[in-house]
């Protein structure tokens, strides 16, 4: 019987693992220290014998009657190396600032994760049932969390410059990268020109990164009606603003690529 | 997810990474319900999206050094007797490692000092140290690289402790009197 997870909704519903989750944690009980260490070094996904950070997380939470400190140091140490993959490195970054960024964030996480299991060792609570339902989701979240400590640090915090203020936007660039969509040609290209968009967008201030994360999401940038939400209301800004930034975003990212490409 | 001013930011965030789709309905939705974490759950939103490519890599050093720091910061907030594989050990239980080893008891003395350099020590002769107190090779490599401000030898009242200089693995067997032989032996457990 594996043990059932404690934290509730919001709605008041358990959490709950997915099924095959449930299914795995009940055939690795009966798993050698050995192999199972073994098979937690593995990160490909597509191995058979590949075990789902999930299931890690809660054979991790459960070393803490154990005598030995083998196997909880061998799977913590397993599950911080995924981790550590899962972020972008800063080691494929070109640029100093962004290796920096990535750098930084890559330890945020990494201490972040690490800590949250301190704690669950000390006393155990709910907090980490989260990352055995959705360990990726839950990453995201950590990730978020670095990045915006990070951002803090680097002041990278200014708010979009509104259209009015003068030499905060090129109007040349505005007929050319208006219909410049770098998603559209992302879908044609391969995982290489996806990594290398990702670089670019990270490189962007803050809030030009929101405008192009909504507008991939298909949150549009105004609306006539009301009850709609737009990128314009969630940042807080004209429309006009948002327009200009999202231009000053899509001709930076081609730069960027344009750049690369030449290299 | 039901509404509420009570929402924590942190509740709000996990609850939107568990939407089974976060697609544009869910963000603008929770956009609409909690405008005060809109930027939050913008970035949330972008985190899910990256696709995480398998990477099969080697890690790099910095990488390495990143996971052997998260696990010593760990480690050393564990009960001691888990923390230190030798403290769990009486006096008979060293005398025991040090023929189980077949070494003199200054050698196991200097690994409790930690005056042996643990670059210099044979991955064979660790592993067996390691099996002997029952811990891992790298568990074992971690611990004898701190420091210990209390050594294990008592010294004399007048005056502070000065830890030794560490020294290879082979200066401390030349220092025990281990003969050539047995030290050439000893120090080819490579594996």
């Amino acid at each position: 019987m594996v043990r059932p997870l404690t934290r509730m909704t919001r709605d008041g519903k358990p959490y709950r693992r997915v099924e095959e989750i449930e299914t795995l944690l009940e055939q690795l009980v009966s798993v050698s220290l050995d192999e199972l260490l073994e098979r937690s070094s593995i990160s490909n996904r597509n191995d058979p014998r590949y075990i789902p950070s999930e299931c890690l997380v809660h054979l991790i939470r459960g070393t803490r009657s154990d005598p030995s400190i083998r196997r909880f140091e061998g799977l913590y140490r397993n599950l911080l190396r995924r981790v550590l993959r899962s972020v972008p490195s800063p080691d494929s970054a070109d640029g100093q600032t962004l290796s920096l960024t990535r750098a930084r964030i890559q330890e945020k996480v990494v201490d972040r994760l690490a800590d949250l299991l301190a704690a669950d060792r000390r006393e155990p609570s709910d907090r980490l049932d989260f990352f055995e339902v959705r360990f990726d989701a839950a990453l995201a979240n950590l990730r978020r969390d670095a990045q915006e400590q990070v951002w803090k640090e680097q002041n990278r915090y200014q708010s979009l410059v509104t259209d009015s203020e003068p030499g905060e936007f090129n109007a040349v660039l505005d007929s050319a990268v208006g219909q410049f969509d770098p998603f559209g040609v992302a879908e044609m290209q391969g995982q290489d020109y996806r990594s290398r968009l990702d670089a670019a967008i990270d490189t962007l201030p803050p809030d030009q990164i929101r405008i192009i994360q909504m507008l991939r999401r298909g949150v549009p940038i105004d609306s006539r009606e009301d009850g709609v939400m737009t990128i314009a209301k969630a940042l807080g800004r004209s429309e006009k603003t948002i327009r200009s930034h999202r231009d000053q975003a899509y001709a930076a990212i081609r730069a960027w690529i344009a750049l690369e490409d030449g290299r | 997810m039901t509404n509420g001013p009570e929402a924590s930011r942190e509740d709000v965030l996990e609850a939107f990474a568990l939407e089974p789709n976060t697609a544009a309905d869910t963000l603008s939705s929770y956009l609409r319900q909690y405008p005060q974490f809109a930027r939050e759950l913008v970035d949330l939103s972008r985190e899910l999206d990256r696709t995480n490519p398998v990477d099969e890599a080697p890690m790099s050093p910095r990488e390495m050094a990143l996971v052997d720091a998260a696990w010593l910061r760990l480690a050393e907030g564990e009960a001691p007797a888990l923390d230190d594989p030798f403290a769990a050990l009486s006096a008979l239980e060293l005398g025991g490692l040090s023929r189980r080893l077949g070494v003199p008891r200054q050698v196991i003395t200097a690994f409790l000092e930690r005056r042996v350099v643990v670059g210099t020590i044979p991955a064979g002769f660790l592993q067996s140290l390691a099996d002997a107190v029952r811990t891992t090779r790298e568990h074992l490599a971690a611990i004898l690289a701190i420091p210990v401000p209390a050594l294990a030898r008592s010294h004399k009242a007048d005056g502070k402790p000065v830890s030794p200089p560490a020294v290879s693995f082979e200066q401390i067997l030349v220092e025990a009197g281990v003969p050539s032989e047995r030290r050439a032996e000893l120090l080819s457990k490579v594996d």
